[in-house]
C-alpha cells in the first residue's frame, strides 16, 4: 500500500517535471529572437546575426530546438551561456554551492528559531510575550526582503561597520588556512543569512503559533495534562508533534518563495549563487542561463514537495493507514 | 546545583567565542595577505570571456586594453595615433600601402619576441573572425611581412583608419595561432597568465567575482606603481558604490548618473565625468520610397521644415539638466566634441527659440489646429516616439521633448518599449527591403575612441539595410564620406568632416540631444596622483578601454593596505558566534535540567 502510494507521488512529481520543461521550452522561445539585441553592436552584420543562430541552433524550425533541447536538458546539458560561452550546467553547478548554503542556513535559522518562538508565543497567548512575538513576525512577515537586506546592509556594515556589506568572501585575497577562509565566508554568510532568516521567519511563527494555539484546545491535552504531567511535558512531547505538521507542508511551499527571496537577496548581497546568476542573466536576456535555473528552481520545488509528502508520510499515521 | 553548572558551560561557551572575537582578526589578518599593493576596481558587470574572438561587452575592452596593444595606440594626450606594437609608420605616395616597423627589442610577457608575424596573424585572423573587429580591415588587401620586424599593409583605396582607427589588438601567434579557428571562435578558454604586451596581464579569472591582473615583467614603459589590478564584481551597481564609500574598492568604472552627485560629496571620494564617443538622439525615419516602399510613417517626418522647427523647440540644455541630472553633455551635431582632433561646432546649432520654430512651421504652411496640432492637407503634426524602457534617461528625454515641442503644435505620442520591440522596428524588412515602422525614437550610439568614420558612417546610403536607422540617402555625404576616409592629413580631413556635419545639420537625420560621459570614481586616500587621461584635461581615471598610460602615474594614496582586500573578519562574526553558542549552551542546559524530572503520577505512554 505505502510503496504504491509513493510510487503515485514520484510519478506526479516527474510529471510536473516533464510539464516544467517543456513550458521552460515555450515560455524562452515566446519572448523573442535573442539574437536581435546584437543587431546593434558595431560590426555586426546579418552574415555575423546569421552565424551566431546557427551558433545557439536557432536557425533550425521550432519542433527540431524542441526535440534537441529535451534530449540535452535529460543529460544535463543545458546549452551555452549566450554570454560567456560557458556551458549552462558549469555556471549553475558553481553557483549551487552558495545557494544552498544561503537558503540552508536561512531556513534552518527560520525554522528553528520561528516554531521556537511560535511555541513560545503560543503558550503564552494573550500576554505581552505574545503581543510582542506577534508585531515582531508580522512587521519582518511583510517587509520586502531587498527592504530588509538594505537596512541590514545600512546598520550593520555602514553605521556600526561590523559586518561586510557584500560579496561571499573576501575579494583577492589568497588564504593560507582552511581556517581562514571558513572564518571569512562565515563573516559574509550572516547579513545575507540573516536577511534570508528574517524573511521566512514570520510565515514559520505564525503557522507554529496558531497550530500550537489549536492543538493547545484540544482535548487530549486537557487529558494529559489531567495525569498530571508537568506544562512543559504536555507541550514539547504531545502539542508539539501534533502542531509540526502544517509547518512541514509550509516549509516546501515556502521553498518557491526562498528561490524568488534568494534572487533578490542574493543580489543586494553580491552572492555568487543562483539568485544573482539568474537576475544578472535577465540583464543580460541570457535565455539559456535562466531557463538553467528556472529549471534549477522548479526542480527543487517539486522536489520540497516530493520530501515533504514523504515527510508526512512519517510524521503523520493518517497518511500511512491510508 | 545541577542547574547552576549548566549555566556556568554555556556562559564558559560564550565567552570563549568573545576570546576567539578578539583573537579571530589578528589570525585572519596574517593568514591573509597577499603582499604588494593592489589597485582594486570595483564593477557590476564584469566581462564574460577572455577570448577576443566572441567577446561582445563593453566591459571586455577594460581588460584587453590593458593586456594587449594595439598595432598604433592612442595617445592619452588626445587619442591621436600613437606608438604601440609598431614603433613607427610610413604611408606611401598614393596612399595605398603603410609600413610599419616593430621594436625588435619588444617582448611578449612570456619572454618571446613579438613580430610581424603576430601583427599579420591578428589583423588577418581577429580582424576577420572576431566578432567586434570584423569593420576595420575592409579595404586590406594584402599584409606582407618582409622580415620579423616590418609590416606592410596594402589597402584597395586610401584608408586613414590603418593608422589610428586599426581598433584590433595584437595577440602573440604562438599561442593563439596554434587553436584551431573553430575553437577561438567557440569556446575556447585561453591559459593564463594571458600573454600580454601591456602593464598588466590576466593571472586570474573567476567570471562573476574577481579579475587579477599582474604585472608584465617584459612590459616595454615605465613601471607602474601598483604590483597588481582586481577588478572586483559586485552584484550590483548600488552595491559596487557601496565598497567604494566602505573603502572596500579604490575606484568605480561606472556610476549611475543618479548617485553621481551623492557620491561626490562623500569624504575621500572623487568622481570624474569624461567625455566619451556616444551620444543620444532623436532620430526620424527618411527612408526614401524606392528603397523602403513598405515602410510605415507619417510623411509629415520627412518635411526638412519640421524637424528644424522641432530642432529650435529642444532644449537641450534642459534635457541634460533634468534628464540626465547634469551629467551629460548638450550634444551640437553628430560627432562628440569628444573628437578633438576633428570636432568643431556647427554654425547651424538650433539653439532654443521657440519663436523661429512657429515662424518655421507658419512659412511652411503648417496651420495650428484646434487642438493644438498643426495641419496641412489633411496632415497633421503628430509622431510616435518609441524610447526603450531600459533607460530612464531615454524615457525622461522623451518626455521633455514631447513637452517642448506642444508649443509649436507637434505632438509626440511617447511609447516605451522594449530594446527588441525597438529593434524590430527600426530593422523590419519585407521582401528584402527594409520596412521600417516608426516616426521617431530615441537611443544611442557609441563610437571608435580616434577614428570618427564609424559614427559617420551610420548616414551613408550604403547603410540602408544595414546600420543606418535614419535611412538617410544623401549622394553628396557618401561622397564627402568616401574622401574624408582616404584622407591622411588631419587638417584636411577635418575641413571635410566639418561639410559632412553641416549636411546632417541642415537635413538633420537625427537631432542629437547629449553627448555621453563616462562617470567615474575614486578614493582619495587609497589612491594618489590620479591625472585623467584619454582625452588629457577631463579626461577618465585609467583611459578605460583604449590604452593604460594613467596606470604609470598612479599611485597608492596614504590609507592605502598592503592588499588584505579588507579581509580579516569583522568584529561581527565572534558576536554572532557568541551568542549562538551561549544560546546553544542556555538551550542545552534547560533540556538536561528538564530530563531530571520525572512526576511519580506519570501514565505510561
Amino acid at each position: 500500500m505505502s510503496g504504491r502510494w509513493l510510487a503515485g507521488k514520484v510519478a506526479a512529481a516527474l510529471l510536473t517535471l516533464a510539464f516544467v520543461i517543456v513550458f521552460n521550452f515555450f515560455l524562452f522561445r515566446i519572448m523573442g529572437d535573442p539574437t536581435t539585441q546584437l543587431a546593434r553592436l558595431p560590426g555586426s552584420s546579418p552574415e555575423q546575426i546569421e552565424k551566431l543562430k546557427a551558433d545557439y541552433g536557432l536557425d533550425k524550425p521550432l519542433t527540431g530546438q524542441f526535440v534537441d533541447y529535451v534530449g540535452d536538458t535529460l543529460t544535463l546539458d543545458l546549452g551555452i551561456s549566450q554570454r560567456s560561452r560557458e556551458p549552462v550546467w558549469d555556471e549553475i553547478k558553481d553557483a549551487i554551492p552558495w545557494t544552498l548554503l544561503l537558503v540552508g542556513v536561512g531556513t534552518l535559522a527560520a525554522t528553528l528559531l520561528g516554531s521556537w518562538l511560535g511555541v513560545v508565543a503560543a503558550t503564552r497567548r494573550g500576554k505581552r510575550a505574545d503581543d510582542g512575538l506577534l508585531s515582531f513576525s508580522l512587521f519582518t512577515y511583510a517587509a520586502p526582503e531587498y527592504w530588509i537586506g538594505i537596512i541590514l546592509i545600512l546598520v550593520f556594515a555602514v553605521w556600526i561597520p561590523i559586518f561586510p556589506a557584500g560579496l561571499q568572501m573576501s575579494p583577492g585575497v589568497e588564504f593560507n588556512s582552511w581556517w581562514a577562509e571558513v572564518t571569512d565566508v562565515l563573516d559574509h554568510l550572516i547579513l545575507p543569512a540573516t536577511a534570508m532568516t528574517l524573511m521566512l521567519l514570520g510565515q514559520y511563527f505564525l503557522i507554529m503559533r496558531s497550530s500550537m494555539v489549536d492543538v493547545l484546545t484540544e482535548d487530549f491535552v486537557t487529558v494529559k495534562r489531567a495525569t498530571g504531567l508537568p506544562w512543559h511535558r504536555v507541550v514539547r512531547s504531545h502539542a508539539v508533534p501534533n502542531a509540526l505538521l502544517p509547518l512541514v507542508t509550509i516549509a516546501a511551499i515556502q521553498f518557491g518563495a526562498v528561490a524568488g527571496g534568494a534572487i533578490t537577496i542574493e543580489t543586494i548581497f553580491s552572492w555568487p549563487g543562483l539568485g544573482e546568476l539568474s537576475f544578472t542573466a535577465i540583464n543580460d536576456k541570457d535565455f539559456p542561463v535562466l531557463q538553467g535555473t528556472f529549471l534549477v528552481f522548479s526542480v527543487g520545488v517539486i522536489f520540497a514537495n516530493l520530501i515533504a509528502d514523504c515527510l508526512y508520510f512519517y510524521l503523520d499515521p493518517r497518511v500511512q493507514s491510508r | 546545583m545541577r542547574r547552576r553548572g549548566i549555566a556556568a558551560i554555556s556562559f564558559a561557551l560564550a565567552a570563549f567565542s568573545a576570546v576567539l572575537a578578539v583573537a579571530l582578526p589578528a589570525a585572519a589578518q596574517d593568514d591573509s595577505s597577499s603582499g604588494g599593493s593592489v589597485l582594486r576596481i570595483g564593477w557590476a558587470q564584469d566581462p564574460s570571456t577572455l577570448n577576443p574572438f566572441v567577446g561582445l561587452d563593453e566591459e571586455d575592452y577594460n581588460v584587453w586594453a590593458m593586456n594587449w596593444d594595439l598595432l598604433v595606440n592612442f595617445d592619452p594626450e588626445d587619442l591621436s595615433p600613437a606608438p604601440g606594437i609598431a614603433k613607427s609608420w610610413t604611408v606611401s605616395d598614393d596612399k595605398k600601402t603603410i609600413t610599419f616597423k616593430l621594436d625588435p627589442e619588444a617582448k611578449w610577457s612570456d619572454g618571446e619576441p613579438i613580430t610581424s608575424t603576430d601583427v599579420k596573424w591578428s589583423l588577418e585572423t581577429l580582424g576577420s573572425e572576431g566578432d567586434l573587429f570584423t569593420n576595420y580591415t575592409s579595404n586590406v588587401t594584402r599584409i606582407d611581412t618582409p622580415d620579423d620586424y616590418t609590416v606592410v599593409v596594402h589597402t584597395s583605396k586610401p584608408d586613414a583608419r590603418i593608422i589610428g582607427g586599426l581598433f584590433i589588438y595584437i595577440l602573440p601567434e604562438h599561442i593563439w595561432g596554434k587553436v584551431p579557428l573553430k575553437d577561438l571562435t567557440g569556446q575556447y578558454k585561453p591559459d593564463l597568465p594571458l600573454v600580454g604586451s601591456g602593464p598588466f596581464v590576466v593571472t586570474e579569472y573567476e567570471h562573476g567575482r574577481i579579475i587579477r591582473m599582474e604585472r608584465n615583467p617584459n612590459f616595454r614603459g615605465p613601471e607602474p606603481a601598483f604590483d597588481e589590478v582586481q577588478f572586483i564584481k559586485y552584484g550590483t551597481q548600488d552595491a559596487t558604490e557601496r565598497a567604494l564609500q566602505l573603502g572596500e574598492i579604490d575606484m568605480v568604472m561606472e556610476v549611475s548618473a543618479t548617485n553621481f552627485a551623492r557620491l561626490g560629496s562623500e569624504p575621500n571620494i572623487e568622481t570624474v565625468k569624461s567625455p566619451t564617443p556616444a551620444y543620444t538622439e532623436l532620430a526620424f525615419n527618411l527612408c526614401p520610397e524606392d528603397k523602403c516602399p513598405d515602410a510605415q510613417f507619417n510623411p509629415a517626418v520627412q518635411d526638412r521644415d519640421v524637424r528644424q522647427a522641432i530642432a529650435y523647440a529642444i532644449d537641450r540644455e534642459r534635457i541634460n539638466t533634468i534628464a540626465a541630472r547634469e551629467t551629460s553633455y548638450p550634444a551640437h551635431g553628430i560627432l562628440p566634441e569628444f573628437y578633438k582632433s576633428f570636432y568643431e561646432q556647427p554654425e547651424q546649432d538650433y539653439p532654443l527659440d521657440v519663436d523661429r520654430a512657429n515662424q518655421i512651421l507658419d512659412d511652411a504652411g503648417w496651420v495650428m489646429g484646434d487642438d493644438g496640432v498643426r495641419e496641412k492637407d489633411g496632415e497633421r503634426l503628430e509622431f510616435d516616439l518609441y524610447v526603450r524602457s531600459e533607460s530612464t534617461y531615454n524615457i525622461q528625454a522623451a518626455k521633455l521633448v514631447a513637452e517642448q515641442t506642444a508649443p509649436i503644435g507637434v505632438k509626440f505620442n511617447v511609447q516605451v518599449v522594449s530594446v527588441d520591440k525597438l529593434t524590430d522596428l527600426t530593422i523590419q524588412k519585407v521582401d528584402g527591403k527594409p520596412a521600417p515602422d516608426f516616426d521617431t525614437f530615441i537611443w544611442g550610439w557609441g563610437g571608435d575612441p580616434y577614428d570618427p568614420s564609424f559614427l559617420l558612417s551610420l548616414f551613408l546610403s550604403t547603410e540602408i539595410g544595414g546600420l543606418s536607422d535614419s535611412f538617410y540617402d544623401n549622394p553628396a555625404y557618401d561622397k564627402l564620406f568616401a574622401e574624408q576616409a582616404g584622407t591622411f592629413d588631419v587638417a584636411e580631413r577635418k575641413e571635410i568632416i566639418k561639410k559632412m556635419v553641416a549636411i546632417t545639420q541642415r537635413d538633420l537625420p537625427y537631432i542629437v540631444l547629449t553627448y555621453d560621459p563616462n562617470l567615474q570614481a575614486y578614493r582619495t586616500d587609497t589612491v594618489a596622483n590620479v591625472e585623467p587621461a584619454c582625452p588629457a584635461d577631463g579626461g577618465d581615471i585609467i583611459c578605460e578601454q583604449v590604452g593604460y598610460a594613467p596606470l604609470s602615474t598612479i599611485t597608492p594614496g596614504d590609507a592605502s593596505g598592503s592588499g588584505d582586500g579588507g579581509g580579516g573578519q569583522s568584529p561581527g562574526l565572534a558576536v554572532v558566534a557568541a551568542i549562538v553558542f551561549g544560546f546553544g549552551g542556555w538551550m542545552l542546559g534547560l533540556r538536561q535540567s528538564r530530563r531530571r524530572e520525572r512526576e511519580p503520577l506519570e501514565l505510561p505512554e
